[in-house]
């Protein structure tokens, strides 16, 4: 395409310092938004850690249970038999599960007590940076927690009102809301007496999370059987849905600050401008060339502010993530996508008043002097 | 004697402008106010063509008719064949971008833009886009003089200088007719005179008619004509003839304008207090008062306007 005397672009950069508190204004509001979302993401990601990080292909609950956050399942003492004996399951093994409080001293965190065999290992953590598995009197805590209570391997901490001593720490598993802690089996049931939560199958090679999550459905009717994606899927969604209005405020609230000062910046730049544009006008420029060029003004700042707000928010996670390891920012591109084109349509929407006055401009109001 | 026909028979077949029957009023009614009163014009091409005349005079109504940026209340303007008066409003921004130049007392540089910037936007304007444009635009400076002030901003430039783009920039689209508004109004002498020079070259070499709108005196030199327009309407020049005192044209009619006789001459005056400031140096010139409104003198034509 041949090229064109950018107008909207000279003039945006004209007044340098206008142009960079516009883009700055507009970058701080996308800031909110972007990291905000981010919070959000990382919080999910983080909730559904032990489920996304567990070797498991399929997970069985009580009937009607699809989640951890909020749930309470009991299943049926024979269940881990009749999982294994499903034709396709390797191995299956039973998770105990409830929720509690891990404490020290006065300082405490909410916690999901998890209950494992750990000679199997598949439902205890997946990483441990010091220590050992739990045994009879022990407990592993997820090392952001132990960093918060100020208690390593070796100390004692109280779960669920029992003193227990911390044999190791384990990673990935302290989020926004809480924490985790493993126990073995025994150390659970005799804290919680006997049962099983939920049941964590793997699949035989060659046979698929689906089609396995189908045939124990069938072969256990009465419990909810679903595949590892399907239940964190269920697990973030819980957590969606519990944010959903705060984080819908939150945004509306950064995107209404990025229309005002794209409108304001705008506005005020076509104002102190409109003498030019009656200039181009009087020159033979059209309603819509000069319409084009206010919306390119408006679509630069929000190029340039969603450029330096995305760069801003991945310093601001790694900033975060680096003084409170339990807030995770993750900037998701589906995010960055969102806001942008949210931003563009800000822009957009903010671009209108400025038009409605260039389009009114006489161009015969230029041969009048300015002086 | 007023004059609504300025038509010379002799050029009016090869007129690159042809005005007929131009009236332009504002308001209605009473509060009506005839801006322009049926002007008939025809200027040909290479001609230049300054319009004098007092404020308020309808000059520049007319120069905006003949701009495309007013519509006559009747009458005709055609430029390069094309009724400017008829044509849909749509297609007035198109006409001014191919067709017309224009040059403006406040240089109406875009600040936003260098010198070559400001002349390639309105070759852009006019369709011619990209390296096409950008050539044109430099030829364009560099024959006005400006080749070494190509990436210069309107505020790294002197007034005559700002004139010159904007001298540059009327030319961009290659126009038959440039209209120009007090062109050296804001220059000092030297520019002023540069500025008027250009023009007349616009109009020698490349054969395109410029009119040109100003209370500059100095513009009667380079002018092919010189039209008075008072009250909407143009007046025989010959009828004009120039205050001794503030400098100001005036109506030369014994019966509506002060005057004054001396050495068998006559001297025509726009105020009593130019009049008697013109006696009270020689006391022998005799003044005929044709209508002494009061008895009270008006004050100096300088001190008049500043009020």
């Amino acid at each position: 395409m041949p090229r064109r005397v950018p107008l909207a672009r000279r003039q945006l950069l004209q007044d340098r310092r206008r142009a960079v508190l516009a883009v700055a204004g507009v970058a701080a509001a996308l800031v909110l938004v972007l990291v905000l979302n981010g919070v959000f993401a990382g919080a999910t990601r983080q909730v559904t850690a032990y489920i996304d990080t567990s070797p498991a292909d399929v997970f069985v609950a009580q009937a009607g249970v699809r989640t951890m956050h909020m749930s309470i399942t009991a299943l049926p003492d024979d269940t881990v038999a009749r999982v294994r004996s499903v034709d396709g399951v390797a191995w299956a093994e039973p998770l105990r599960y409830t929720t509690g409080v891990v404490t020290k001293g006065d300082r405490s965190i909410i916690t999901y007590v998890f209950g494992y065999d750990t000679q199997a290992g598949v439902a205890g953590p997946r990483e441990l940076s010091s220590g050992s598995a739990p045994g009879a009197g022990e407990a592993v805590v997820d090392e952001s927690a132990a960093s918060e209570l100020a208690i390593g391997v070796g100390d004692t901490v109280e779960i669920l009102g029992t003193p227990l001593r911390v044999s190791g720490l384990s990673v990935n598993g302290t989020n926004i809301v809480n924490t985790t802690v493993f126990l073995d089996t025994e150390q659970f049931t005799a804290l919680r007496g006997p049962g099983t939560n939920y049941v964590l199958a793997g699949a035989r090679a060659g046979v698929g999370a689906d089609e396995l999550a189908s045939r124990i459905a069938a072969a256990v009717p009465d419990a909810t059987v679903q595949t590892r994606a399907a239940f964190s899927d269920q697990e973030s969604r819980i957590v969606r849905d519990m944010a959903t209005d705060i984080m819908s405020i939150m945004t509306i609230i950064g995107f209404l600050i990025a229309l005002a000062v794209v409108a304001l910046t705008l506005f005020t730049s076509t104002l102190a401008k409109l003498r030019d544009f009656g200039v181009v006008k009087a020159l033979g420029g059209t309603n819509p060339r000069l319409a084009k060029d206010v919306v390119a003004q408006a679509i630069w700042t929000i190029a340039l502010a969603a450029a330096t707000a995305f760069v801003l928010s991945l310093g601001l996670g790694a900033a975060l993530a680096a003084l409170t390891p339990n807030i995770r920012i993750v900037i998701e591109p589906v995010s960055v996508a969102r806001t942008a084109a949210g931003a563009l349509v800000i822009g957009l929407i903010a671009a209108a008043i400025p038009l409605r006055r260039v389009v009114r401009i006489d161009p015969a109001s230029v041969f009048r002097s300015a002086q | 004697m007023t004059m609504t026909a300025i038509i010379d028979p002799r050029t009016a077949s090869a007129a690159s402008i042809t005005v007929r029957g131009l009236n332009k009023t504002y308001g209605e009614g009473d509060l009506a106010v005839h801006a322009v009163r049926d002007i008939d014009l025809d200027i040909k091409a290479g001609e230049v063509v300054l319009v004098m005349g007092p404020s308020g005079s309808g000059k520049t109504t007319l120069l905006l008719m003949l701009g495309a940026m007013l519509r006559p209340t009747s009458g005709a303007v055609t430029i390069d064949g094309i009724d400017l008066a008829a044509a849909p409003e749509r297609l007035l921004p198109k006409l001014r971008a191919r067709h017309l130049g224009f040059v403006f007392q406040d240089f109406n540089l875009l600040g936003a833009l260098n010198a070559v910037e400001n002349v390639e936007i309105a070759c852009n304007l006019a369709g011619v886009v990209g390296n096409a444009a950008h050539e044109r635009s430099r030829a364009l400076l560099e024959r006005v003089g400006l080749g070494q002030r190509l990436r210069f901003r309107p505020d790294q430039l002197s007034g005559g200088e700002k004139q010159r783009v904007s001298v540059a920039r009327a030319l961009a689209n290659d126009p038959a007719v440039i209209l120009a508004d007090e062109p050296t109004a804001n220059l000092d002498s030297s520019h002023g005179h540069d500025i008027a020079r250009l023009l007349r070259h616009l109009a020698t070499d490349d054969g395109r008619s410029v009119v040109i709108v100003s209370h500059d005196e100095r513009l009667k030199e380079i002018a092919d004509r010189v039209l008075w327009l008072e009250d909407g309407g143009f007046r025989e020049l010959s009828n004009m003839a120039t205050d001794p005192i503030c400098g100001m044209s005036v109506t030369a009619d014994p019966n509506t304008t002060l005057h004054a006789h001396r050495d068998g001459q006559t001297w025509w005056f726009c105020s009593t207090a130019c009049r008697n400031e013109f006696t009270s140096r020689d006391p022998e010139a005799a003044a005929d008062v044709p209508h002494e409104t009061s008895g009270e003198p008006d004050p100096p034509h300088d001190e008049r306007t500043a009020r």
